[in-house]
């Protein structure tokens, strides 16, 4: 059983795994979370000047996040754009499926079968939208894209963890209203006993403190930790008197990892509250940015050639088994870098050469149809509940409470070892496992099941990965390179950005290219070498 | 399992045009462009490999004597295409691996390796593999020369430690494991590799079809 919280873990590990999650904000902190791209967080959207009347052709290679961004832009600038697309839909990561779709998965491909509703999707890419994220955002307020809140944190949820409680689900409101009691208690404690801080403290700060740590545990007047109406009543508490629940005691929880892990999830920068995600679906972005496009995109049309030419860049692609050739200004690549590493071309050797090197993020994601939304009797409404099995996570729609199905999210690892342990297996077996390790927090689990859909990214057509992959030491030597252009030819993607894996990586990347491009274009305008 | 999943797959008549693949154009996302290998994915040059290689090694991915060890993320991955083709579909994949006009690779060389001591060792190989690296199809041995120096360390690692030749019933998988295990350490198989990268490629000669 390997897994990201296995064994107790510093904060330092704990963020840079957590990192993983696709929320490397986490562990840039304070530090700048756009630090490398070189445009502030709350920078209004590039932008381009109107080309009037010259002309100028962008090859844009990849519709996802990055090239549907830089699509929209350049139109309305005026440039002239092809976008081509290998796959056989528009929309990169942002996958959302639904009844019929088909996943392109290689050696695995699957038809969603979901029944034909518009509650009954899932979210088999990106998910959720934290509001510092406003690149995204941006687009989402000027396109219309209509947004719910989502919800990482529902102390209704459940925690399991064979290790503790008998391998017994527990509420996360349970768990973490007992953890925070010993914690205050023991704050509490310790401050009274004369334990100090370096830091100056006079008479009225220790008294503060200890009032702190008595509401942050909810502790007795004599500083104890009794239990706490914040775990839920055993009994009663409405029109009787309360039962208060038995705390847990201490050893009992340590044996968790919860508490070293899962617990602290929604207080990751990205990934605290409030999140938000579109209405009916993350492809509502893909969707509405189809609505503005007048270029049409392109679809099955596999890149196999790159050339660098003196005044731009030549791309040929196969389309149907015919090859084709097609010459721009300038050549706006998404494909991920360990495909490009692949395709023929004349790209600088360093910096192909960096691209060879990145990492293919693993990730695998399970969704499963529920005939009931059991979640709801156990007064369950969005959010997740953590199991240390290898499906780790189980996610509750936000959405259409009380309608008769629902999707659930039945697995999501980014744990590369679990991934590859679910891409190994075919996609009944990976249905079968996430139904038997969900049977553990939820009894029952598997009369509610009626089918699903499994997505490793690391298999996915066209794709071979989820976010690259960037180690400490190939960031400091190879980001910048790739940031910047070769030649007219400039690679973007979620990829070059420090938030791998988020659609805010995305846009950002998108706007970082289309800057140096107007900064290109006006040095062309004033006669000076571009 | 795989027949009830094809007939679902028939059923669903309007995505049936995506779940097919024209030209097999499938092995060119992971082997690269010209099907000349990708560093990034782990993919080799298909290029170099004759037809009966290419077929012996679709059969070595179905029958498990490839891509069976939990930790091979790599053959599991070409093991789970393997697993989804049927026979016509690999003829069709061989033929349009075929139909690539080979590309220049990227040259790539190990400083650290002794080509005079991979030579020596290189003894060896050539019964089977031949003096240049050509192949022998009569033996079911590979042509080596113009294949990626990170494969062949790659390759000659999973069969020294079992991911590969480990099967009963894989006799060539065997053979090979024997020389590869009788490949001290990790500056052998350098080594060996090194000379193998230093001759010339054969790859024209073995076309067998245009």
């Amino acid at each position: 059983m390997s897994n990201y919280f296995k064994t107790p873990l510093t904060r330092r590990q704990c963020l840079s795994l957590l990192a993983k999650a696709g929320s490397s904000s986490a562990v840039l902190g304070a530090a700048g979370i756009f630090g490398l791209t070189n445009i502030p967080v709350n920078a209004s959207p590039v932008a381009l000047k109107p080309l009037q009347g010259k002309n100028r052709k962008v090859l844009i290679l990849g519709a996802g996040i990055s090239g549907l961004t830089a699509a929209y832009e350049l139109e309305r600038a005026g440039y002239r754009c092809t976008i081509l697309e290998a796959s056989h839909r528009v929309g990169g990561r942002v996958l959302t499926l639904r009844h019929g779709d088909f996943i392109d998965e290689l050696g695995s491909p699957q038809i969603c079968p979901f029944d034909d509703a518009p509650n009954l999707y899932f979210n088999a890419g990106a998910a959720r939208i934290p509001a510092h994220h406003t690149g995204i955002l941006h687009y989402c307020r000027t396109l219309g894209v209509e947004l719910q809140l989502f919800s990482n944190h529902n102390k209704n949820c459940y925690t399991q963890d064979d290790a503790a409680f008998n391998g017994q689900p527990v509420r996360i409101r349970e768990y973490e209203a007992d953890m925070r009691g010993f914690i205050g208690e023991l704050l509490a404690k310790s401050a009274t006993a004369g334990a100090m801080l370096d830091q100056p403290f006079d008479e009225q700060d220790l008294d503060k403190f200890i009032q702190f740590a008595q509401a942050y545990g909810d502790l007795d007047s004599s500083l104890t930790y009794r239990g706490t109406d914040r775990a839920g009543y055993a009994s009663g508490g409405v029109t009787t008197a309360g039962i208060l629940k038995q705390p847990r005691p201490l050893p009992e929880l340590l044996r968790s990892d919860f508490c070293t892990g899962a617990m602290h999830f929604a207080e990751i920068a990205d990934q605290a509250p409030a999140l938000m995600t579109p209405s009916g679906g993350m492809d509502s972005i893909v969707k509405a940015f189809l609505r503005q496009l007048t270029t049409p995109i392109q679809l099955h049309c596999q890149v196999s050639n790159i050339q660098l030419q003196p005044q731009g860049v030549a791309v040929t692609y196969l389309k149907q088994g015919e090859s084709y050739t097609e010459q721009a200004d300038y050549c706006l690549n998404c494909i991920p870098a360990q495909l490009v590493s692949g395709i023929e071309n004349n790209l600088p050797a360093d910096y192909v050469a960096i691209m060879s090197q990145l990492g293919r993020g693993k990730l695998t994601k399970i969704g499963l149809q529920a005939k009931q939304r059991f979640w709801e009797q156990e007064d369950i409404y969005s959010g997740i509940s953590w199991t240390k099995q290898d499906i780790t996570q189980i996610w509750y729609p936000q959405h259409d409470a009380f309608k008769a199905k629902g999707i659930l999210l039945g697995a999501y690892s980014w744990e590369p070892q679990i991934s590859d342990r679910f891409a190994a297996m075919t996609h009944q077996q990976r249905l079968a496992t996430a139904i038997a390790q969900g049977t553990k927090v939820h009894a029952n689990y598997a009369q509610h099941i009626e089918n699903g859909v499994s997505v490793c990214w690391q298999r996915m057509n066209h794709m071979l990965g989820c976010g690259a992959v960037w180690t400490e030491e190939l960031q400091k030597t190879g980001f910048k390179l790739l940031q910047a252009p070769a030649g007219n030819h400039y690679l973007m993607g979620d990829q070059l950005s420090l938030h791998p894996g988020w659609q805010e990586g995305a846009v950002r990347s998108a706007w970082h290219a289309l800057a140096d491009i107007e900064r290109r274009e006006t040095l062309r305008s004033t006669g000076a070498q571009a | 399992m795989n027949k009830i999943w094809l007939v679902f797959m028939l059923l669903s008549s309007a995505v049936l045009a995506d779940s097919k693949q024209p030209d097999a154009r499938y092995c060119l996302v992971c082997h690269g462009s010209a099907a000349q290998g990708n560093i990034a994915i782990k993919a080799p040059n298909l290029t170099i490999l004759p037809d009966w290689y290419l077929r012996q090694q679709f059969t070595a991915f179905r029958n498990n004597w490839r891509g069976s060890v939990a930790n091979d993320a790599h053959g599991k991955e070409m093991q789970a295409v393997a697993n989804t083709m049927n026979d016509a579909e690999i003829e069709q994949a061989i033929a349009f691996i075929r139909r690539q006009a080979p590309v220049k690779l990227p040259i790539s060389v190990n400083t650290t390796a002794n080509v005079q001591h991979g030579q020596q060792l290189y003894q060896q190989c050539q019964a089977c593999h031949g003096a240049q690296g050509e192949g022998n199809a009569q033996l079911h041995a590979p042509p080596l020369a113009g294949q990626h120096n990170w494969y062949l360390v790659q390759q000659l690692s999973a069969f020294k430690n079992g991911w590969r030749g480990n099967q009963s019933d894989d006799s060539y998988g065997q053979i090979m494991r024997q020389f590869a295990q009788s490949l001290p350490n990790e500056q052998a198989i350098a080594d060996v590799v090194a000379y193998i990268d230093s001759l010339p490629s054969t790859q024209s000669s073995l076309r067998t079809t245009p």
